[in-house]
C-alpha cells in the first residue's frame, strides 16, 4: 500500500512539475499583461516538436534540443505579441481571449502539415533511461530530474521578481499600469519581453515533455491548456506561488484520480476548480481584484 | 424600431429560400441548411447572454448536451413524440442552466468564463465517465424521429430528412422571432443596461444578478432546444456536445457575424457551416483558415460580416 | 420639524487602519435640503456609499423611514426610495438618453421583467421619461447615444436617471462638476424647485461653498469621519471650530 502511495505522489509530482511550467507562463502573462492566454498550450506543443525535430535532425542531442526547440517558440511568441497581442489590450474581454483561440486553431493546424497528422513516438533516450529504487519499486531518473527542475525554475522565477530590475518592473507594473508607465516604464516593451519569458517557460516545458509523454500529438496543448487553467484559477490569477501549489495539488490529485477513481478523475478535478472558485474566487493566493 | 422596408425584404426573402431549399434542393444541402438552422438557434440564444448581457460564457455545450441527452433519454424511456421530446430538452437545459448560472452570475469577466467552463467541462466529464446511463463516448445512440401526432388526430410524419426539414425551419423560425422579441422588450433594455454599466443598472433599481441568471437560463433553454434538434437529427447524442470546444462555436459564430447585432449570429451560422464545407471540399486544414479568418475579424472587423455590411449601407445610404 | 427619513446611528468603517466614519451619528430630516462637505479625506463618499449600497456596512445601522437597510442589497434601497448620482459621469454611455431614462422608469415599475412586450408599447415610462426630459433639459438630444454628449449634458442625465427613479432621499455627489455656468444655474433651479415639491429630500456633497450656502438648509460638516459641525448655512459660517479646520480664509 505505501509503496503504491509512493509510486502515485511521484507520478502525481512530476505530471504537476509539467503543469507548473506551463501555468508559470500562464500565469506570468496574465499578470501582468491582463491577457488569459488559450495559445499557452500550443507553446508547450510547439515546444515539444521543435524540440523533437532538433534531436532527430541535429546528432539526436536532447538537451540541445532543451535549448534551441524553445528558443524558435519564443520567436512565435514575439510575433503573436508584437503583431497582434499587442492591439487588444484595450478591447472587451472576449476579443481578447478569441484571438489568442484563434492562434490555438492555427498552431494546431500548422502542427499537422508540418509534422502529419498522426502521433509521434519520439525516439527512446537511452541517457537518460535509468532508473532508482523507491521502496523496492522502480522509478525513472527522468520523472526525478522533473521533480527537481520544477522547484528550481520555481525559485529562479522568485529570484527573479523579488530580487532584480526587471523583476522590480514587473512587479510594478502589475499592480499599476498607468503608474508605471508614468514613472517611465516602456511598458509595450515590458509587456512583450513577459510575454516572450513566458512563451518559453511554455515551450520548455514541452521540450521537457518529449521523453515523458511517450507519444506527441497536436492535441497536446489543449489538454494541457485546461489543466494549466485549472492550476491558475485554483492558485489565484497571477499568482505565481499559487500556480506553483495549484499544479502539485492538481498534480498529485489526477494521479491518485487515476489510480483509484479511474472513471472520475476528470469530473473530481472540475469540482475542486469549481469549488475555490466559489468560495475564494481570487484562488488560493490571488488578491481580489 | 420598424423594420426598414429593405429589412423587411431581407426577411422574406430569406424565409422564400428556406421554404425553397426544403422544397426543391438536393439532400445534402436539405442537411447543411438544418445544421445552420441549429446552429443558429444555439447562437442566437447564446448571443442574449454575450452580445446583450456582456457575459461570456465558456459553459454553453453543457445546456446544448442537456438538450440532447434530455430529448434522447425522454425518447428512449418516456415517449418517443418529437415534440414533447423537444420540450423536455428545453426544460432539462434550463434547469441545469438555473442551477449552474445560480453559482456563476455572483462573477463576471474572466471569473465567469473559468466557472462556466469549470461547470461545462464537469457535465462533459459525467457524460463521459457514467458510461452505463449516458453510453460514454459512443453517446446516446437509435433515437428515432417519429411521426408529431396531435391527439392521435393528426399525424406529420418527419422521419425523412424532407419532412424533419420543416419541422427545424418551423422551430428556428419562432426561436429568432422570440429572441428578437426579446431583444427588443424591456427586459432587453435592461439588459443591455447591466452590459453597458452594471453598477448604474444597481441603482436604477435592477437587482443584476437576478437578471444575468434568467438570461443565463434564457440562453440556457435555446442550447438545449438547439441540443434537441440536433439529437432528432443525427439520432444520437454525444459528449462532445458539453465539451468547451463546442461552448466556444456560439461565440465564435456570433464574432464572425457580428456581436451586437440581431443578425450577427444568422449570418455566422451561415458563414461557419458554409466556409468549413467549402474549406474541408479542398483542403484538411479547415482550422487553419479558420483561425485567419479569426485573427482578421478581431484584428480588423470587430462588427463582424453584419456590422461591415451596416458600414456600407450607411455609407451609401448618407455618407455618415 | 419634518419627520426624520432617514436615521444614522453609531457608523463606523475602515479601510485597514484608515477610519473613514467614526461611531456616525446623522439624521435627515424630510424636506430639508442637506448639504454634506468637509475637505478631501473627510468620508464624504464613504459615507454615501455606506447609506446607498455601494460599500457594506462594517458596523452601526442606517435606518430608512423607520426601517433597517444598512443589510440590504443596491437595487432593494432604490426600490425603498434611496439613490444618487456619482461624482464621475456613471451612466449608460452606448445606450441613447432616452434608454438611459427607460431603464430606470421601468425598473421602478416592475416592468423591465418583461420579456415579450414592446418597448414602444410602454406608454407610461414613455410619459414619464418625457416629463423627465423637459425637466433637465435633455428633450432635445433624446436619441443620442450617452456617450457622445458634452460632459455637461452628461452630468445632466447622471442626475436624470438617479431622479427616474423617483426616489424620496436623493444624494447628489458634486452635481455641477464640469458644467458650465448656464448648465449649472439650470441643475440647480431643478435642484431647488424640485425639493420644494417635496417629493424628494436632497443631500448634496459639494466642494462649491457658494452653491453649498445660497441652496442648503441645513450644512453637515465632516472632518476625518466625524461631524464637525451641524446646522443651518449661518451657523455653520459662524462655526469657530469649523472656520479653523476646513473653511480657513475662503469665507
Amino acid at each position: 500500500m505505501l509503496q503504491s502511495v509512493v509510486q502515485v505522489i511521484l507520478a502525481g509530482l512530476s505530471t504537476g512539475m509539467f503543469i507548473w511550467l506551463v501555468a508559470s507562463g500562464l500565469t506570468l502573462i496574465f499578470g501582468v499583461l491582463g491577457v488569459l492566454n488559450f495559445a499557452h498550450g500550443s507553446f508547450y506543443m510547439l515546444g515539444a516538436y521543435f524540440c523533437f525535430t532538433v534531436l532527430k535532425y541535429m546528432g539526436a542531442n536532447f538537451w540541445l534540443g532543451l535549448i534551441l526547440g524553445p528558443l524558435c517558440v519564443c520567436v512565435i511568441g514575439f510575433i503573436v505579441e508584437r503583431f497582434f497581442l499587442r492591439y487588444v489590450y484595450h478591447i472587451a474581454l472576449p476579443y481578447q481571449l478569441l484571438l489568442t483561440f484563434a492562434f490555438v486553431l492555427i498552431f494546431d493546424n500548422l502542427v499537422k502539415i508540418v509534422w502529419g497528422a498522426g502521433s509521434i513516438s519520439p525516439p527512446a533516450l537511452a541517457a537518460l533511461g535509468g532508473s532508482v529504487d523507491v521502496l523496492g519499486r522502480k522509478f525513472p531518473i527522468y520523472n526525478i530530474l522533473i521533480i527537481v527542475v520544477g522547484p528550481l525554475v520555481a525559485l529562479a522565477l522568485w529570484g527573479m521578481i523579488e530580487k532584480t530590475w526587471w523583476g522590480r518592473i514587473i512587479r510594478a507594473s502589475s499592480s499599476d499600469r498607468e503608474m508605471a508607465s508614468a514613472i517611465g516604464v516602456r511598458v509595450p516593451a515590458l509587456f512583450t519581453s513577459v510575454f516572450v519569458f513566458g512563451t518559453w517557460l511554455g515551450a520548455l516545458g514541452g521540450g521537457l515533455a518529449v521523453p515523458y509523454v511517450g507519444i506527441m500529438t497536436s492535441g497536446m496543448g489543449e489538454t494541457i491548456i485546461i489543466e494549466a487553467f485549472i492550476v491558475a484559477v485554483i492558485g489565484g490569477l497571477g499568482s505565481l506561488k499559487g500556480a506553483f501549489v495549484g499544479a502539485l495539488v492538481i498534480g498529485v490529485l489526477t494521479a491518485f484520480g487515476t489510480r483509484f477513481f479511474p472513471t472520475f478523475d476528470m469530473f473530481l478535478t472540475f469540482i475542486l476548480m469549481a469549488g475555490i472558485l466559489l468560495w475564494r474566487p481570487q484562488g488560493l493566493f490571488g488578491v481580489a481584484r | 424600431m420598424k423594420l426598414k422596408s429593405w429589412q423587411m425584404a431581407l426577411v422574406v426573402l430569406s424565409l422564400l429560400a428556406l421554404v425553397g431549399v426544403g422544397l426543391f434542393s438536393g439532400r445534402f444541402m436539405i442537411y447543411l441548411a438544418m445544421r445552420v438552422m441549429i446552429l443558429a438557434i444555439f447562437a442566437l440564444g447564446y448571443n442574449l447572454l454575450l452580445g446583450q448581457t456582456g457575459l461570456l460564457s465558456f459553459g454553453h455545450g453543457a445546456f446544448y448536451a442537456a438538450g440532447a441527452y434530455g430529448l434522447g433519454f425522454f425518447g428512449l424511456h418516456l415517449s418517443s413524440h418529437p415534440l414533447l421530446g423537444l420540450l423536455a430538452a428545453v426544460v432539462l437545459a434550463a434547469v441545469l442552466a438555473l442551477i449552474i448560472g445560480f453559482f456563476c452570475v455572483r462573477h463576471t469577466e474572466i471569473y465567469f468564463a473559468m466557472l462556466t467552463l469549470a461547470f461545462g467541462m464537469m457535465v462533459f466529464s459525467l457524460l463521459w465517465s457514467a458510461r452505463e446511463v449516458t453510453g460514454g463516448d459512443d453517446g446516446l445512440v437509435g433515437i428515432m424521429r417519429d411521426p408529431v401526432s396531435f391527439f392521435g388526430l393528426l399525424e406529420i410524419p418527419i422521419g425523412k430528412d424532407r419532412q424533419y426539414y420543416f419541422l427545424v425551419l418551423a422551430v428556428f423560425v419562432l426561436s429568432a422571432w422570440a429572441v428578437q422579441r426579446i431583444r427588443l422588450s424591456p427586459l432587453g433594455l435592461a439588459l443591455s443596461g447591466i452590459r453597458e454599466n452594471a453598477n448604474r443598472a444597481e441603482f436604477a433599481g435592477l437587482s443584476v444578478k437576478n437578471y444575468r441568471l434568467a438570461v443565463f437560463v434564457i440562453s440556457g433553454a435555446f442550447a438545449g432546444l438547439a441540443g434537441g434538434l440536433e439529437t432528432l437529427l443525427e439520432s444520437n447524442a454525444r459528449p462532445f456536445m458539453a465539451h468547451w470546444g463546442h461552448s466556444a462555436e456560439p461565440i465564435l459564430v456570433s464574432l464572425l457575424g457580428g456581436l451586437q447585432t440581431f443578425a450577427g449570429p444568422l449570418a455566422g451560422s451561415v458563414i461557419f457551416i458554409a466556409m468549413r464545407e467549402m474549406v474541408q471540399r479542398f483542403t484538411e486544414n479547415w482550422m487553419l483558415w479558420f483561425g485567419i479568418v479569426l485573427l482578421v475579424i478581431i484584428m480588423g472587423f470587430r462588427g463582424g460580416v453584419v456590422g461591415v455590411f451596416q458600414r456600407l449601407i450607411g455609407q451609401a445610404g448618407g455618407g455618415r | 420639524m419634518g419627520d426624520l427619513i432617514l436615521q444614522i446611528r453609531k457608523l463606523t468603517n475602515f479601510f485597514g487602519m484608515v477610519c473613514t466614519a467614526k461611531e456616525l451619528d446623522l439624521d435627515i430630516e424630510a424636506g430639508v435640503l442637506t448639504s454634506i462637505i468637509g475637505p478631501n479625506g473627510a468620508g464624504k463618499s464613504t459615507l454615501i456609499n455606506l447609506i446607498t449600497g455601494n460599500l457594506p456596512v462594517q458596523s452601526g445601522s442606517i435606518l430608512f423611514k423607520g426601517r433597517e437597510i444598512s443589510r440590504l442589497p443596491i437595487h432593494q434601497r432604490v426600490r425603498l426610495g434611496i439613490c444618487r448620482s456619482f461624482q464621475i459621469v456613471n451612466i449608460f454611455p452606448e445606450l441613447t438618453v432616452l434608454e438611459n431614462l427607460l431603464i430606470p422608469t421601468l425598473a421602478l415599475s416592475g416592468r423591465t421583467r418583461r420579456f415579450f412586450a414592446k418597448i414602444e408599447g410602454e406608454d407610461r415610462a414613455r410619459d414619464q421619461v418625457k416629463n423627465l426630459l423637459e425637466k433637465v433639459g435633455l428633450a432635445g438630444v433624446k436619441d443620442t447615444p450617452a456617450n457622445v454628449l458634452s460632459h455637461g449634458d452628461q452630468r445632466l442625465l447622471e442626475v436624470g436617471v438617479a431622479l427616474a427613479v423617483e426616489p424620496s432621499l436623493l444624494f447628489l455627489d458634486e452635481p455641477t462638476a464640469g458644467m458650465n455656468p448656464v448648465e449649472r444655474v439650470k441643475v440647480l433651479e431643478n435642484i431647488r424647485q424640485l425639493s420644494r415639491e417635496g417629493q424628494t429630500t436632497f443631500v448634496l456633497v459639494e466642494h462649491d461653498m457658494d452653491i453649498v450656502f445660497s441652496l442648503s438648509e441645513r450644512v453637515v460638516v465632516l472632518h476625518r469621519g466625524d461631524i464637525l459641525g451641524d446646522g443651518t448655512p449661518e451657523e455653520i459660517k459662524n462655526n469657530v471650530q469649523v472656520r479653523e479646520v476646513y473653511l480657513g480664509d475662503s469665507v
